[in-house]
């Protein structure tokens, strides 16, 4: 279990990601100036095209700033180099994607403990959890399906299984509920509500609809890549 | 790519046009010798009285008879091609064949009264006096087994009729001349006929009575059809190995439309849902299909330019060695040829567009918004698939069992057919059923990246089914050449050491060119009967004999001596039991060859007639022979000389002793000694070198099977290569997000070699499984069927062997491209949603 210390779990300072395409430049974002502390929910608010995806893409270390720093738990995210960003995606984050991304020739259960077994941890443990997690979830019935054979809430719940199957500090989500209906939504923010309770992980929530609202302890709104107070 | 297919159109195309113009040469040289005649008299074994011309210009039936006598001898000393000199009486030739004089020749009339009038004259095809730079009035020595002899030029023939027989490469001489030069006074090999106007159908009959006993009647088509029979079959070998690369290389417009579907899919299904019609998107794809077709057919020209200039002169050799000499001098583009191949290429190009488009038709407009897997469907199809393959191989050997029409092995092409495609069927399921019980044990070897290599192989689909199907086609017909090849030459080998042993082999001069018709001169024979040398003498004769369409050679030998020195290699019977009768002449024994192109079996009787002689012996065994140019029929040395009162040898084997010291030395005096007696009128070859000569020619046939191997081997990697690609290109979201959950990139390129290592691990396997069926098809059935001959099986274990990590590092190597790909596209798009 990841303790809540005193060290800022997200740091960023003048964080900037600028996409070029031969001449002209987009700004995913820029100038960022952000601090989370451990245990935070902090939602993330913009219209589309404001950068929520491009800064939570930076602090999954899935992809690289034009400038500034960016310190995720400890790690400098400008300086880590690949095999360290495979080691902080492996223990540091999960995350959870609006289009869920689940593997579809894998199984529920497979699909769960597939970081866990890309880390190279030990098969049979690693099972204990996911039928632990897959439990809680209200999974259990669901195991040996693929995902071609679930509901849109049962994939999301499964994706956060996967994200939780190696107890990572941060869990990062994309626009969990834009492909569900309001009351699967809900329960998939109640979940992410509850990880921050319960597990003290810190969560941050990219997303334009009000579900969140009630659980964040705090809310940025960007604007064509910037922070508007 | 496009390249991969013009090499396969090309070398279809070079195939095909070579072994045309084989086929044109060899049937316009026939037609031109033939001329206007309507029937031809021959004696087999022997030649006719020239007397019987007189005879036959008083029948009513025949309204012109002309004596033919034919040789190739040699001009310009022994290493010069031999050519074609044709005996004939000028004026009784006149209303048959068509010659004359070329332009600034003396005219006509002279020449032809020059050649009868003055002994030792002939005139020269055009193409023949320009190489050797003889002009009229110049004097020529001319070499036959005989003599060597000054003739004059008086004159070049005009380039049509005779004068274009094997491109010009031709001599006519008076036939006085002619017999005086080779010895046969009186004697006339053949007599053209041209039959009168009221001879009705009976008149064959008719006039076949009136003959003398041995003298047979024929039509000028038959020798020419059986000849071309004999090039027909092996057209359709090269053309169907031919056909392969093509075959290989409609994989990779499969796979090249495949990849360009996967890359554009969420572009289709936009399309789609804009309203493109379904059927618009399948003609997009066969469109393209048919634009890479003729792409590569266009390429296809300038490379099939190049390659059929070495092919033609490749085929035409071959031919000339196996079958019947031809001399091809032109390349006829025959637009039948090339009309055939354009739509040869154009319709595999759209076979193989056909699934990709029909897939890409089938991509719902609901993928705008999220991927859309087909699992389950696919599943049931392979299972489909997967019994209907069953069925296919099942019918391989009950089919293969039919006896096809001689010559033709048709029901062998079918069972190859039936076996590829049943291969091919099957694999959808085989790599289903692999992925699904591999899975788990392959985690153990080689991790997570080896598990999910194997899941994906079992979901992957069609496409990748039919990749692995081409590697299958491709590395099948690799380890079943290896092995047939193998074996054919494992068997030529044995069957040289055997059968043709021998230290020194002594012909007439150009014997085999001339089919043996005249024998070692009677004073050369005595000479070498009484060389004091420390060998055995074997005397054997040789006659060109048909047997209804089959040409064969009759030969003796004397069993008893022959079998000190070496054997036969018996298919049916055996030599203690069959030797009695055989030594009395009661029987014969006959080759393989001879047996499958005729149907005769053990014990059958075997009808002949040679000279005035009917013979009807027993087939008392079959032995394995593979000379070429049809079969043998062996019959014993001492009956035959009783029979035909000692006629002279057609050729002798000579055996050293093997008491003798110092071996080499003795065949170096040996040779020495004979070459001094031979005056220049017989071949002498070392049976070292006889046999080395074999080994060569069988070499360099199969060097041409060999090249065809390689390109499809090549074209299969690049299937492989490209499948990847495709798998990568599709399964990019997922193997981002296999990042974002934790793997590295090192565990993504084991997953992509994995997947490599598992297809071509299934497709080599599967192959070579598929290939020992196919040699034991191609070695007891299509050879049987399309050249009468078989081999004892060998398997080449060294190269089989072999090819196995060739082929799986060049598949693993074909990876490297598709790893490649993976990263082009940052992990960070997983957050975009679809
Ligand atoms: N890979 C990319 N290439 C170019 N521009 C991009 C890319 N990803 C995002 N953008 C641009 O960056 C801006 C922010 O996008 P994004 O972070 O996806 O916003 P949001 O998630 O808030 O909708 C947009 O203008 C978008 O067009
Ligand atoms: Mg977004």
């Amino acid at each position: 279990m990841p303790t809540p210390d005193s060290d800022p779990a997200i740091l960023a300072q003048n964080l900037s990601r600028i996409y070029t395409m031969g001449e002209t430049r987009v700004v995913g974002i820029a100038g960022i100036e952000l601090e989370v502390t451990a245990g935070e929910l902090v939602v993330l608010k913009g219209n589309s095209g404001s950068g929520k995806s491009t800064l939570l893409s930076l602090i999954a270390g899935l992809d690289r700033a034009t400038a500034g720093t960016l310190y995720v738990a400890g790690y400098d995210m400008g300086s880590a180099d690949g095999a360290e960003l495979t080691r902080f995606r492996r223990e540091v984050v999960g995350m959870v994607f609006q289009a869920f991304n689940l593997l579809p020739t894998l199984s529920v259960e497979e699909n769960v403990c597939l970081p866990a077994l890309l880390a190279g941890g030990n098969g049979r443990d690693i099972r204990k959890r996911a039928l632990e997690l897959l439990d809680w979830l209200d999974l259990e019935h669901r195991r040996q399906h693929v995902p071609a054979q679930l509901s849109g809430g049962e994939m999301q719940r499964t994706a956060i299984a996967r994200a939780l199957i190696n107890d990572p500090a941060v869990i990062l989500a994309d626009e969990p509920t834009g492909n569900l209906d309001s009351r699967n939504g809900q329960i998939v923010m109640e979940l992410l509500a509850e990880l921050n309770r319960r597990w003290a992980c810190t969560v941050i929530i990219a997303t334009h609809s009000i579900l969140a609202d009630p659980f964040a302890t705090r809310t940025i709104c960007l604007k064509d890549g910037s922070i508007k107070s | 790519m496009v390249l991969g297919i013009a090499l396969g159109a090309a070398v279809f195309t070079s195939v095909r046009l070579s072994i045309h113009a084989s086929l044109d040469a060899f049937s316009r040289s026939m037609d031109l010798i033939a001329g206007h005649t309507d029937r031809s008299l021959i004696k087999p074994g022997g030649r006719l009285p020239e007397t019987l011309v007189a005879e036959l210009l008083r029948n009513p039936a025949v309204a012109g008879a002309s004596p033919v006598l034919m040789a190739y001898v040699h001009m310009g000393g022994q290493r010069a091609n031999p050519f074609l000199l044709i005996g004939f009486d000028p004026l009784l030739d006149r209303s048959f064949r068509n010659w004359r004089p070329a332009p600034g020749s003396p005219n006509d009339n002279k020449m032809w009264a020059e050649l009868m009038r003055e002994p030792f004259t002939l005139a020269l095809g055009a193409q023949l006096a320009a190489k050797h730079r003889v002009t009229p009035g110049d004097t020529v020595i001319l070499g036959h087994s005989r003599q060597q002899a000054p003739f004059r030029c008086v004159g070049i023939l005009d380039a049509e009729g005779i004068g274009m027989v094997e491109g010009g490469r031709i001599g006519v001489t008076d036939i006085a001349t002619f017999q005086e030069f080779t010895g046969n006074f009186g004697q006339v090999d053949r007599i053209d006929l041209r039959m009168a106007v009221g001879a009705g159908d009976g008149s064959d009959e008719t006039l076949q009575a009136e003959l003398p006993e041995g003298v047979v009647l024929a039509r000028p088509e038959e020798e020419r059809e059986s000849g071309m029979q004999m090039i027909r079959a092996y057209q359709l070998n090269l053309s169907i190995l031919s056909f392969v690369s093509l075959f290989v290389g409609m994989f990779l417009v499969y796979s090249l439309i495949a990849l360009n579907a996967a890359n554009r899919r969420s572009e289709l299904a936009i399309l789609h849902a804009n309203g493109a019609s379904a059927r618009q998107l399948f003609l997009l794809f066969l469109l393209e299909g048919a634009m890479l077709g003729v792409g590569g057919w266009l390429l296809s020209v300038p490379v099939g330019s190049v390659i059929v200039r070495y092919m033609i002169q490749g085929v035409s050799e071959t031919i000339s060695t196996l079958f019947v000499r031809v001399h091809v001098d032109r390349l006829t583009l025959s637009g039948w040829e090339i009309a055939l191949s354009f739509a040869v290429t154009l319709a595999i190009s759209l076979a193989a567009a056909a699934q990709p488009a029909h897939a890409a038709m089938k991509i719902s407009p609901k993928e705008v918004m999220a991927e859309n897997p087909e699992i389950e469907r696919t599943q049931s199809a392979a299972g489909r698939l997967g019994a209907m393959g069953l069925v296919a191989v099942a019918l391989v050997f009950p089919l293969a069992a039919i006896p096809g029409p001689p010559g033709l092995p048709l029901p062998g092409y079918l069972a190859t057919f039936l076996l590829f495609t049943g291969f091919s069927l099957l694999s959808p399921w085989c790599l289903q059923l692999m992925g699904r019980r591999l899975a788990n044990p392959l985690r153990r070897i080689g991790g997570e990246p080896a598990f999910l290599a194997g899941r994906y192989l079992s979901t992957s689909g069609m496409r990748t089914a039919i990749s692995v199907g081409a590697l299958i086609t491709a590395s099948a017909l690799f380890c079943a050449l290896v092995v047939m090849i193998h074996s054919f030459r494992n068997t030529v080998e044995l069957w040289a050491h055997q059968t043709v042993s021998g230290d020194v082999f002594v012909t007439p001069k150009m014997a085999a060119i001339n089919q043996y018709r005249d024998p070692i001169p009677f004073d050369l024979m005595q000479a070498i009967q009484q060389l004091d040398a420390p060998a055995d003498l074997l005397p054997y004769h040789r006659i060109y004999l048909r047997h209804r369409d089959v040409m064969f050679q009759f030969e003796t030998v004397d069993l008893e001596s022959f079998r000190k020195h070496g054997g036969f290699l018996w298919v049916k019977g055996e030599p203690e039991s069959a030797a009695p009768a055989f030594n009395r002449g009661e029987g014969v024994l006959v080759s393989e060859v001879f047996a499958n192109l005729t149907g005769l079996e053990m014990g059958n009787t075997f009808r002949t007639r040679i000279g005035e002689q009917a013979l009807n012996l027993t087939v008392l065994g079959i032995v394995r022979d593979y000379r070429t140019r049809g079969g043998v029929v062996f019959y014993a040395l001492a009956p035959f000389n009783a029979m035909f009162g000692n006629p002279e040898w057609g050729g002798v084997r000579l055996h050293l002793d093997r008491s003798v010291r110092d071996p080499d030395r003795a065949l170096t005096a040996l040779v020495s000694d004979l070459v001094a007696l031979s005056d220049g009128r017989l071949d002498i070859t070392s049976g070292r070198h006889l046999r080395r000569a074999i080994l060569r020619i069988f070499d360099e046939t199969f060097a041409v099977t060999s090249i065809l191997l390689l390109i499809a081997l090549a074209v299969a990697a690049l299937g492989i290569a490209s499948t990847l690609s495709v798998l990568v290109l599709e399964h990019r979201r997922q193997f981002n997000t296999m990042i974002a959950v934790g793997a590295s990139r090192g565990q993504i390129r084991r997953l992509v070699f994995w997947e490599a290592m598992l297809m071509v691990t299934a497709g080599e396997g599967a192959g070579v499984l598929c290939g020992f069926v196919l040699s034991y098809l191609l070695i007891f059935v299509i050879n049987a069927q399309s050249f009468g001959w078989t081999f004892q099986y060998r398997v080449d274990w060294g190269a089989v062997g072999l090819s196995v990590p060739l082929i799986i590092g060049a598949a693993l190597f074909s990876a490297l491209p598709a790893t490649r790909l993976i990263f082009r596209i940052p992990p960070a798009v997983l957050l975009r949603e679809r």
